[in-house]
């Protein structure tokens, strides 16, 4: 008999609401189950009409319920950008280069940018927007950037904050090598590289010590 | 971009018809009207650039089976269900006990952000990041078939000097099919025909004369598992990975090592190279040269000189035949030198 | 206090978080393209596939008929505007839609305006253009370029240095070099995509862009739109990144604010990150051939410095940092020459650290070669040819810490450490090499404006249309404030980045804090004699203390005899609310038109080589580690210190990450920067961040910054050196030392890459 190690979604379930992630996106552990799925016998109509309809698209957002018509093309990121009005999360290069487009789905951080938009049905997306408590008090990570510096233009900051938070929840910021390699795919072209380290180590450290 | 019909089918048969419906058998998969998707992180990329102008997308993501999420472990054999993220499959603890050349090669790939949204069987079908096959404006007889091959003479410091032909010199980038090509893995795959399974090696089409061919998949085929071998000498593996900066770039050159040691001596090395070829590439003359030998260095640069033989130089790309025969001598020492 | 905010030492301000900050961590500072405009339509670009030659035609059919495209504005529909000019402000003075000539790849040759940005972006991915084309020169070794001298082609570099007879003292000469160098196509890719949303309100145009210059910029506008700069408004409250990509404006803002007229709504266009390359500007690439002469006692008799710089077809952009190179130390003699290459190519521009960073990386990489040649330890070699007074005019220098630097980065990094042999150093596999460099730049202050006021309640609000591009240019003015007026960081608010605040220089240079903080600090001095003069003034609450030598703390006016007044109670005296003063700043030696100039979007600099009394310049040393993998030969930068002294420090927090991130982008320069050109076709290849590779996170280990103390009163009235490009300046040849110390390999080209250590 095989022995099943571990399955595709396992990692979701272990954050606790202290542990970084806000609770409600707990919630999605598991691939959620689509209705609008394809039957072979009955195939949409193939023409451009059909193409270009608007697509409905649900989603959590921050906590929030979110209805969106999109057009299929529409990425993630611009649905959330432009879409939605959360503006925090930015759009460094559209093609998975930068990281500066880094959100959490389902509590894993994605490039935003290289999803489109209708493949995040019934999804449960976090941004930067979402991470300060509704008093108003920041998440430890982004304290951690202010305490640290660790940002000049602030343009790619969200993306790091996300990317941070993602990388700790991972298991990945054990050791300070083991934080650079992980955040490698958010550039910091201002170069705060040492002090967005720092500012991870700090973060990690008062999320196990509460 | 081309605008699309997005579907998400509920399970692989559904998926198998839906795509044999819309696409033209005779058309390569990368062409068909209908395509798949899962991570996203290449087919994205490649609609947004107009190289991938698919009609129809059918998302993967939500196919019901539950082992095409599930890396199996048993009888020799690791079984990675397609649509396993890389970030999974690299952190699987299991997966680095027993083969730390799999873990590696999934672990030196991409960012974690793209790591954690690729799926395996749609890593292993990334396309080549060649600039000029890139950017619709240049002549590419992978993309575009007859229009010539803007890299040849062009700035082609990243091209493939493995493998290559008079038609097309794009490297392959990935590195997880480095592993499974030393491997010896085989993929599951259902499509039209009913389920087959297929040698890892035999998925990759040099590209010859017809550089568009890039598989030996039908448009409706669908991978749904990646099936490695293991054993005791898989513990002694490893990947090393050569690239102009320490991390998020693809390699210049690297090289997947498994070593199956009598004492000193090479019972049967298992080697494939990455960034220097236009597949995934076995180098089985590197191993026919350590078969038997006791493993130092001038045993190991006579296998990265059998391994290079055939190696075809550009202008800009010279430097990855002493490149690519250094990576392969350290990473054949750091291998037999392993703790295991 | 952590790394991140060192102790202050003499002379430098408090390590105060930026003022934005909570804005920057939250997703709440908005940057151009976040800003709400308002049933916005979306814009793309096409642009040509060619470098050379003419359009025939251009096939706008299949985009137009795009279901939800609005509109395209091609060649032809900007006949009733002006073309750009090409200077400070402009980019360049190609007008891309008013020709039918493509001098460059990349060209815009049509925008496309839909409802949405998926629609644009599909239409403009379908126009198609004929072309007449011509055989390009792509580069120095291309057929068809055309050579010329530089000097006089700009106002920033209007002479080749020289001084006395260089050709017989290197004759002469017991040790010498005679070696070339280059440094490639760069740019800067900020992570911020450019873009430009621009909307019209009856004659009042608005445009939201990213922007180094937002005075400039509306002057210019206005000129290409044919409207009163009045009417114009340019906003930039946040940029994500500049590094001098968004000084000069480029021919998309007026084609925006075009299609935003024939729209008759707000249109966005955000460039993507390829199409970026060809319509921005970029370093020029350049070479270098240096000679060096010297006794065998290493002191320098003979310096010469030729330039070679690319630049495009119609605009003469000049490096030209044989300025600076001519005058970092004691040669005895000095000859330069710089010289311009026209190809098609698009224009360059500044890009951090001009002119120094590619002229400097070559004067060290071969003031290394030199102390090599002299079998002299390249500190001492630098010491010993330590000038007095600058060689070309022997004017003195205003201060000059360069020494202490040198003293103080290498205790830091260890360099006693450092065995001279080459391939002497090894740690287990890896080759260990060590090299230090020389960081120069000039210390420049423009005229400059700003407006502050402050309420009963200890409120400051500070406006000034400088920029804040990451500088924490805003968190230092803010500063300056505070403490000026006495009042807690906190109460104070500083306005940036919009044309309607009182103008500023462009924030290029590394002038901003200086010419800002020098305004504000008029500012508040105006603020400060009209409260003392009613504080001590017939019946003022400190009547009586007319005498004493007054300041401003803790919301009070204090008097040194003792007494105090709360501003509160000083502003119910004066039965007034609010005091708000406008000043403007302008450095000593100004033109009769300095603010003028200032008002008129004209940045006046003084300082570096122009002034008459002195040469004006901020220096640093750096040192680096390198390691050599002993197989593979992939170069590693585990270890960095710089020392940099730069006058006042307003914010060591703030000075320290912009000089780290400074010498980080030398490690980019050094070792992975470089837009490749196809030579056939004079087109970029690598046109995204997947394939022009900037440091990432894991490239970066130990980065140490060392603020040296360093008074200087006669820069501006705020004391202040700037530091943002200083950082840059040095790296690059401190690590091509590294890389030689390591292998014995002098590698002269950048970047420094495998194929150059793996043959």
């Amino acid at each position: 008999m095989p022995k099943v190690i571990s399955t595709g979604t396992s990692t979701v379930s272990k954050l606790s609401r202290r542990s970084f992630m806000s609770g409600s996106v707990l919630a999605a552990a598991t691939m959620p189950i689509i209705t609008r799925s394809a039957k072979a016998e009955e195939p949409p109509s193939d023409g451009q009409d059909n193409a270009r309809a608007l697509a409905a698209v649900s989603m959590r957002v921050n906590r929030q319920s979110y209805n969106f018509a999109l057009d299929n093309r529409t990425s993630l990121l611009d649905a959330l950008r432009d879409h939605a009005g959360l503006t925090g999360t930015k759009k460094g290069c559209d093609h998975g280069q930068c990281g500066a487009c880094t959100v959490l789905v389902d509590g894993r951080r994605v490039l935003s940018c290289l999803s489109f938009a209708v493949m995040n049905e019934g999804r449960d997306v976090t941004t930067i927007e979402g991470l300060a408590a509704a008093d108003g008090s920041l998440h430890p990570m982004q304290q951690a950037f202010i305490d640290n510096d660790a940002f000049q233009c602030g343009y790619c900051t969200p993306g790091q904050i996300m990317s941070a938070i993602g990388c700790v929840n991972e298991g990945h910021a054990g050791s300070e090598d083991d934080i650079r390699e992980y955040m490698s795919g958010n550039l910091c072209r201002c170069a705060a590289y040492p002090n967005i380290v720092a500012a991870i180590v700090q973060a990690r450290d008062e999320t196990r010590r509460s | 971009m081309r605008p699309f019909v997005y579907e998400r089918p509920a399970d692989v048969s559904a998926a198998v018809a839906v795509a044999s419906r819309f696409a033209d058998q005779q058309d390569q998969p990368t062409k068909a009207d209908v395509q798949f998707i899962a991570g996203a992180t290449n087919l994205a990329d490649y609609m947004k650039l107009g190289v991938a102008k698919p009609k129809r997308l059918l998302d993967l993501n939500a196919l019901r089976e539950p082992t095409l999420r599930q890396i199996k472990i048993g009888d020799g054999i690791i079984r990675f269900g397609a649509l396993v993220r890389m970030g999974e499959a690299a952190d699987n603890d299991d997966v680095r006990r027993i083969c730390p050349l799999l873990s590696e090669s999934l672990k030196l790939a991409a960012s974690g952000q793209i790591r954690n949204m690729a799926s395996l069987a749609g890593n292993v079908l990334q396309r080549t990041r060649c600039e000029y096959f890139r950017e619709t404006s240049w002549p590419c007889n992978k993309r575009d078939p007859g229009s010539g091959c803007a890299a040849m003479e062009g700035f082609n410091r990243q091209h493939a000097v493995l493998g290559t032909s008079d038609g097309c010199i794009a490297t392959y980038h990935g590195d997880f099919a480095q592993a499974l090509i030393a491997l010896d893995a085989t993929v599951e795959i259902e499509g039209k025909r009913g389920a087959r399974r297929m040698e890892f090696a035999k998925l990759h089409r040099l590209p010859g004369d017809t550089p568009d061919i890039e598989t030996n998949l039908a448009p409706d085929d669908v991978i749904v598992a990646i099936e490695v071998p293991f054993a005791a000498w898989s513990r002694r593996s490893h990947y090393l990975k050569i690239r102009d900066r320490e991390s998020y770039a693809f390699a210049l050159a690297s090289a997947a090592v498994a070593l199956d040691l009598d004492g000193n001596m090479i019972r049967h090395a298992r080697i494939a190279l990455g960034g220097v070829a236009t597949v995934p590439w076995r180098a089985k003359a590197a191993e026919e040269a350590l078969q038997g030998k006791t493993l130092d260095q001038e045993v190991a640069e006579t296998a990265a000189d059998a391994a290079f033989a055939e190696a075809q130089p550009r202008r800009y790309n010279a430097f990855k035949i002493p490149l690519g025969k250094r990576t392969l001598v350290r990473a054949l020492l750091e291998t037999r030198d392993m703790k295991v | 206090m952590n790394q991140a905010a060192p102790a202050p030492k003499e002379n430098m301000g408090q390590p105060v978080p930026r003022i934005d900050a909570r804005l920057k961590v939250t997703g709440q500072a908005g940057y151009s393209a976040d800003l709400a405009a308002g049933n916005v339509a979306y814009a793309a670009l096409a642009t040509s596939t060619i470098a050379k030659g003419a359009i025939q035609a251009l096939h706008l059919d299949r985009a137009r008929a795009v279901p939800g495209v609005l509109d395209i504005v091609s060649i032809g529909d900007m006949d009733q505007i002006e073309k750009p000019k090409f200077g400070n402000t402009g980019a360049s003075s190609i007008g891309p839609l008013h020709d039918k000539t493509v001098f460059h790849d990349g060209q815009i040759i049509a925008l496309t305006i839909a409802e949405s940005f998926e629609a644009a972006e599909e239409a403009a991915m379908l126009i198609e253009a004929d072309y007449a084309q011509e055989n390009p020169s792509a580069s120095f070794d291309s057929q068809g370029t055309k050579i010329e001298p530089a000097a006089g082609k700009s106002p920033m570099y209007k002479e080749d240095a020289k001084v006395g007879d260089f050709d017989s003292a290197y004759a002469s000469a017991e040790v010498k070099i005679d070696q070339k160098y280059s440094t490639p196509t760069q740019h800067h890719n900020p992570i911020e995509l450019f873009s430009t949303t621009a909307w019209w309100q009856g004659d009042q145009l608005t445009v939201h862009e990213p922007s180094q210059n937002v005075t400039g910029w509306k002057i210019e506008l206005a000129r290409q739109l044919k409207i009163d700069p009045a009417n114009v408004r340019i906003i930039s409250p946040y940029v994500g990144g500049a590094f001098g990509s968004k000084g000069p404006m480029t021919a998309r803002t007026a084609i925006v604010a075009v299609a935003a007229r024939r729209v008759g709504r707000p249109v966005r266009c955000v460039v993507s990150r390829m199409q970026a390359f060809g319509t921005q500007t970029y370093r020029a690439e350049t070479r270098h051939r240096i000679r060096i002469g010297a006794g065998k006692d290493g002191h320098i008799t003979a310096f010469a410095h030729e330039g070679w710089e690319v630049t495009s077809r119609p605009d003469p952009y000049v490096v030209g940092g044989a300025s600076a190179t001519a005058r970092m130390y004691n040669y005895g003699s000095v000859l330069t020459h710089v010289s311009l290459v026209r190809a098609d190519r698009n224009t360059p521009g500044y890009m951090r650290s001009p002119p120094e960073t590619p002229y400097v990386y070559a004067l060290e990489n071969a003031m290394d070669e030199m102390a090599v040649a002299l079998g002299m330890d390249p500190i001492e070699f630098r010491r010993i040819n330590e000038p007095q007074k600058e060689p070309i005019g022997g004017k003195p220098f205003s201060s000059r810490s360069l020494l202490k630097c040198y003293e103080q980065a290498a205790r830091a990094f260890g360099w006693s450490r450092r065995e001279a042999r080459v391939g002497s150093m090894r740690d287990g596999d890896w080759l260990v090499g060590m090299g230090c460099a020389t960081a120069i730049y000039p210390t420049a202050v423009a005229p400059c404006a700003a407006r502050i006021r402050l309420t009963a309640d200890g409120q400051v609000r500070v406006q000034c249309g400088s920029h804040e591009i990451g500088t924490g240019v805003r968190t230092v003015a803010g500063q300056m404030a505070a403490e000026r007026l006495g009042v807690d960081l906190d109460k104070v608010s500083v306005e940036m980045g919009d044309s309607a605040l009182p103008p500023a220089p462009v924030s290029g240079g590394s002038i901003s804090t200086a010419s800002v903080c020098s305004a504000v600090l008029k500012a508040c001095d105006a603020v400060r004699q009209k409260l003392f003069a009613a504080a001590v003034g017939e019946g003022g609450p400190l009547a009586g203390s007319g005498n004493a030598k007054l300041d401003m703390a803790g919301e009070k006016i204090v008097a040194d005899d003792g007494k105090s007044a709360a501003l509160s109670d000083l502003f119910k005296t004066m039965q007034i609310g609010a005091i708000e003063e406008y000043a403007e700043f302008a450095p000593r030696g100004s033109s009769p038109e300095a603010l003028k100039k200032l008002y008129a979007g004209e940045s006046e600099f003084h300082g570096g080589d122009q002034d008459q009394d002195s040469v004006k310049y901020a220096f640093g040393a750096e040192f680096v580690e390198v390691r050599v993998n002993s197989h593979t030969r992939e170069v590693r930068v585990p270890r960095l210190v710089g020392a940099f002294a730069a006058g006042r420090i307003m914010n060591t927090r703030t000075a320290r990450s912009q000089l780290m991130g400074g010498m980080i982008w030398g490690i980019g320069q050094a070792l992975h920067e470089a837009t490749e050109i196809d030579q056939r076709h004079a087109r970029y290849v690598n046109r995204d961040l997947q394939d022009y590779l900037v440091p990432v996170n894991a490239d970066i280990k130990e980065v140490e910054v060392i603020l040296v103390p360093e008074i200087d009163h006669e820069v501006n009235p705020a004391g202040v050196k700037g530091l943002g490009e200083l950082g840059n300046v040095g790296t690059a040849a401190a690590v091509a030392s590294a890389v030689y110390h390591a292998t014995g390999k002098r590698i002269r080209d950048l970047p420094i890459r495998i194929e150059d250590l793996v043959t």
